[in-house]
Formats: structure tokens, C-alpha cells, sequence
């Protein structure tokens, strides 16, 4: 029963899916009523799931689904930063769509199966479970990033996203085939037993994690496979990207981290790489993210440079007693402030998102005061200034690396975060201290605004929330 | 004997990376990346035959129903591209720098 109580959101979520795919066939059927219910659904969703945190205690449920799920605390955080992703995701998208006329009732369905996939790929314990939930993920994402036929920019981040997300499937699918070869289950409780009595450098095993955490690299745009990012983020519309660098990269991080924290075996030969890696994804996404004059692109590559903090904690984490909590703490800053960048991006970027630029925000302070205060907000967040979340996320991050002995790695996060400010500070500085050109119409108080100062407040209450370990 | 088909799935794998990155027509790289993921299937059942279980013929099956999915949407995407350029040539995207 418990086992049910736990699937539960996942079951409201799914039925909200298919409930607007059939009401987008009623001919009466408005795009506007379908955000409203997509609203509902996320937030009865994430409703259960707290209750389900409150309530269950017990941790994985191996007997229901055969140890393909399994739940877990940090399975429970990264389901709830998920649901919450997709509801101010929704509501940015019910204001966006006052000014930009593409959206179907079909759009908030693909939302709602999106999360789905998300979810599953959160809770998977088995590699096929979680290929399965990559790709209902994935297909839901494409569309949504192409929703929009008419731009030819937005087909044409469909189209790269499109080629490299499937290309990096195929990495999984074989991936997988590979560590079947190897440990002969997909099992994640199967392959731990495998790991505790043979080497997990044999060749079908390393290639075989090799292959997945490329997969995984791409969906989170780590180091090498991070060009793909600033392109499809600028394509794509303002509140779908949003809910791509957030709610993705929640159920990427913790598939990737269930699965390294399998075995201590598996993690410690993997983790030179992942020292490379995170310094080298710190520190490109800061080069490139200095360079962009387009805040979307900015935002897409301080993204980058998130992963290479997240993949610090990755690095730390301890397989005996894994607990994640250090990874959600800062997934659940990291959403928060970005949540809200975009929420204020779709309150304000007007028709067509013709406010893009850093150029096109001067003087906001002036004329929007509010929106000016939130953006600030949350970019000090992002940049990790104290009495924000992203400064305890940080912490903790940092504090997690230097437990487990990688002071170096703790070090040049702390650089890289320094490096970081010069890029959110540009923007606070064309905000406030540059004469407005233009008066910021925008047409009264809409569930983005609203959103936006929620988000806002929400920043400084995971700031002040302590890590539960 | 089963070694054989193992090698075989990697030279699938391998001609399906060279066909994504090499190739510029839309087609020809969705049907590269179908072929890297039949060369996963091919392993699967490989391992399968070779671990002596039935899980891999199984999560071939599985994989299947997914590269459907996949080829659905691609064909769409394809579409979409051919309505907007005219042409199914990757080099005439130019819109997004980088």
C-alpha cells in the first residue's frame, strides 16, 4: 500500500497528461483553461509527493516493481523540485502565451508527459527503466522546444537538439547492452553485486559506464558535450527553457548519481575523470558565458558552469552512506533562481521575445522596480551572495568536496564562483545604473510576476532552510 | 562463434557514428543513428545468448518500440526542416551561431 502511496504523484501526473490529450480533441477546447488545469495537476502532484515525504518512511520499494523504481529521499527531493519546476513552468507559459500565439492545449499535455519521464528517470533502478524514461522525457522536450512551426530559429534548435539527443541515446542503448554483457542484469542491485566481487575496470564494464555517463554529460551539457546548449536554449521558447535547465538537469543528476553511488568500486574509477571534467565545465562555461550579449545564451552557459559545481558534489559523494542530499540542496537553489530568470524573462520579453539583450534591459529599475529587484535577486543567487539559497548550496557543495579530501576541486570552485560574478553583476549594473530607452509596457499583474516574487521569496527560504542529512 | 556477433555490433556502432558525424543529409544521419541503436540490439541479444538468460532478447524488444518512437518524431522534425528550407541539407542552418 505504501508502495502505491509513494507512485501516487507519478499516477496524478500521467492521468493529467492523458486527461488534456483528450481534452485537446473537444472542439470548445482553449489553451488558456488547459494551463489552468496543467496548473492544478503539477500542484495536486507535488502535494501528494510532500505528503508522501511527510508520511513514508521506509526507503526502497524492491518487491513492487522488481526493483526496476526505487524511492528514496533523494529521489522524493528531486521528484518535488520536478513537480514545482513544472508548475512555474506553466504559469510563465500562461502569461507568455498572452503575448506569443503558438500554443495548443496539446503544449501543456507534453509538459505534464515531459515531467513523467522525468520522474521515472529519477527513480530508476534498472538501465532500460531509465532509457525508457530518457526517451519519454526526451520526445516530450523536442516538441516542446520546436512548439513554435512558424520560427525558423526554433526548428533549427529542434533539429540540433533532435540529432545530438538521439545520438547520445544510442550512446545509452549501447551503454547498457554493454554492462549487460558485463554483469549479465541491467539491475542496478544486481550489477552492486557484481561490482563487490570484480573490478569495475574490466573492459565491457568501463566502456560500458563510459558510455553512459556521455549520455548523461550531454543531457546535463558537461565539458565536452556542452555546444549544443546556447543554441537550443536561444531557439527554444522562454519558459521551455527554463523548465529544460531545470527540471532536466534534476533527473539527470539524479539518475547519474544513483547509479555512481552504486558501488564505492564504480565511483573511485571514475573519479579523475569527473575531477577533469567538472574543473573543465567550471571554467569553459565561465569563458563562454563572459562573451554573451544575449541573456538566454548567458543563462544557457551559466548553466554549464552549475553542472561543474553539481558534478563537484558528484565527485564527493559517498557510496557506503548516500544520501544526495547535498545534489538536491543545490538542484532545488539552482531551479529557484532560474525558474525565476525565465519567468521574469517571459513577464517581460514582450511579443516575439523582442527583449533579449542586456542592452534591452537598461534602465528597468526605473520604470519596473519590482522586476528589477527579483532579476537582482536571483542573479546574486545564482552568483552565490550570501543570504541566498545558492550561497548554502555552495557551501555545501564545497564543504562535501574538501570532507572527501578534493580540496583542489574545492578550491577552484570557489575561483570559478568569483569568475562568475563578473557576468550577473553586468546585467544588475545595465538594470540600475543606465537611463531607461524604452517604458516597459507590459500588461498588468499576470501569474508570471506573480511567480516571479514567489520564486523570489523562495530563494531566500531554502537560503535560510538548513540541509536536512 | 557469439564473439562474432559482438564484433559485428561494434562495426554497426562505429559506421552509425561515422554516418552522424560525416554525413549532411537529414536521412542519411537519422538512419545512422537507427543503425547505432539496431548494433546495441545485436548486442543484446548476443549478451543474452552468451549469459544464457532471455533479459536481453527482452530489452531488445524494448529498444525497438523506443527507435519507432524516435523515427516517428525524426520523420516529423524532417518535415518541418523540408517545409521551412526547402532542402534536407544540414549545412543550411545558419540561424544559431556555434
Amino acid at each position: 500500500m505504501h508502495d502505491f502511496a509513494s507512485f501516487l504523484p507519478l499516477v496524478i501526473t500521467c492521468a493529467g497528461a492523458l486527461l488534456l490529450m483528450l481534452y485537446a480533441v473537444c472542439p470548445k477546447a482553449e489553451q488558456e483553461k488547459a494551463s489552468l488545469m496543467s496548473m492544478g495537476f503539477f500542484a495536486v502532484a507535488f502535494f501528494a509527493q510532500l505528503l508522501v515525504v511527510c508520511t513514508v518512511s521506509r526507503s526502497v520499494f524492491p518487491e513492487t516493481f522488481n526493483g526496476l523504481l526505487g524511492v528514496s529521499s533523494f529521489t522524493n527531493a528531486a521528484c518535488l523540485i520536478i513537480y514545482a519546476c513544472g508548475f512555474f513552468t506553466t504559469l510563465s507559459s500562461h502569461t507568455y502565451f498572452r503575448e506569443n500565439h503558438f500554443a495548443t492545449v496539446e503544449f501543456y499535455s507534453l509538459l505534464l508527459f515531459s515531467a513523467v519521464g522525468m520522474v521515472l528517470l529519477s527513480m530508476a533502478r534498472e538501465l532500460i527503466t531509465a532509457f525508457i524514461a530518457l526517451e519519454i522525457m526526451s520526445l516530450a522536450i523536442y516538441i516542446l522546444v520546436g512548439f513554435n512551426r512558424a520560427s525558423s530559429r526554433a526548428t533549427e534548435a529542434l533539429f540540433k537538439y533532435f540529432i545530438l539527443g538521439a545520438f547520445s541515446g544510442a550512446f545509452f542503448c549501447m551503454g547498457t547492452a554493454m554492462i549487460y554483457g558485463a554483469a549479465g542484469s541491467t539491475r542496478f542491485e544486481s550489477i552492486a553485486e557484481w561490482l563487490a566481487f570484480n573490478p569495475a575496470t574490466t573492459p565491457l564494464m568501463l566502456g560500458g559506464a563510459f558510455f553512459l555517463l556521455i549520455t548523461i554529460f550531454f543531457k546535463i551539457s558537461a565539458f565536452p558535450f556542452h555546444a549544443w546548449v546556447l543554441d537550443v536554449y536561444d531557439g527554444s521558447s522562454n519558459p521551455i527553457t527554463g523548465f529544460m535547465a531545470t527540471a532536466l538537469k534534476t533527473a539527470a543528476f539524479a539518475l547519474i548519481a544513483n547509479f555512481l553511488a552504486l558501488s564505492g568500486n564504480l565511483h573511485d574509477s571514475w573519479i579523475t575523470g569527473l575531477f577533469w571534467i567538472a574543473v573543465f565545465t567550471m571554467f569553459g562555461g565561465n569563458l563562454i558565458a563572459i562573451g554573451q550579449d544575449n541573456i538566454k545564451r548567458m543563462i544557457a552557459a551559466s548553466g554549464i558552469v552549475h553542472s561543474g559545481y553539481l558534478l563537484i558534489a558528484l565527485v564527493a559523494i559517498n557510496s557506503e552512506h548516500f544520501s544526495g542530499a547535498v545534489i538536491a540542496y543545490y538542484l532545488a537553489a539552482y531551479s529557484v533562481a532560474t525558474l525565476g530568470m525565465f519567468a521574469a524573462l517571459s513577464w517581460l520579453g514582450g511579443e516575439g521575445e523582442k527583449r533579449v539583450n542586456f542592452d534591452d534591459f537598461k534602465g528597468l529599475a526605473k520604470r519596473q522596480p519590482l522586476a528589477a529587484a527579483t532579476i537582482t535577486i536571483f542573479l546574486l543567487s545564482m552568483a552565490g551572495i550570501p543570504p541566498t539559497a545558492g550561497f548554502m548550496g555552495k557551501f555545501y557543495i564545497i564543504t562535501s568536496a574538501i570532507t572527501a579530501g578534493q580540496i583542489a576541486l574545492g578550491v577552484l570552485g570557489i575561483i570559478s564562483s568569483i569568475l562568475s560574478m563578473w557576468y550577473y553583476l553586468r546585467l544588475i549594473v545595465s538594470m540600475y545604473f543606465h537611463d531607461a530607452e524604452e517604458d516597459f509596457v507590459v500588461n498588468g499583474t499576470s501569474l508570471a510576476s506573480i511567480s516571479t516574487v514567489a520564486l523570489a521569496i523562495g530563494t531566500f527560504a531554502i537560503g535560510l532552510f538548513p540541509l536536512v542529512l | 562463434m557469439i564473439e562474432d556477433y559482438l564484433v559485428l555490433s561494434v562495426i554497426l556502432f562505429c559506421i552509425g557514428i561515422l554516418g552522424v558525424i560525416s554525413r549532411r543529409n537529414v536521412f542519411t544521419v537519422l538512419m545512422s543513428i537507427e543503425l547505432m541503436l539496431n548494433a546495441a540490439n545485436l548486442a543484446f541479444v548476443a549478451f543474452a545468448r552468451l549469459n544464457e538468460t532471455m533479459d536481453g532478447q527482452i530489452l531488445a524488444m524494448m529498444v525497438i518500440a523506443v527507435a519507432a518512437a524516435e523515427a516517428a518524431l525524426g520523420l516529423a522534425v524532417i518535415i518541418l526542416l523540408h517545409r521551412q528550407k526547402g532542402r534536407l541539407d544540414s549545412n543550411v542552418f545558419s540561424l544559431l551561431k556555434g
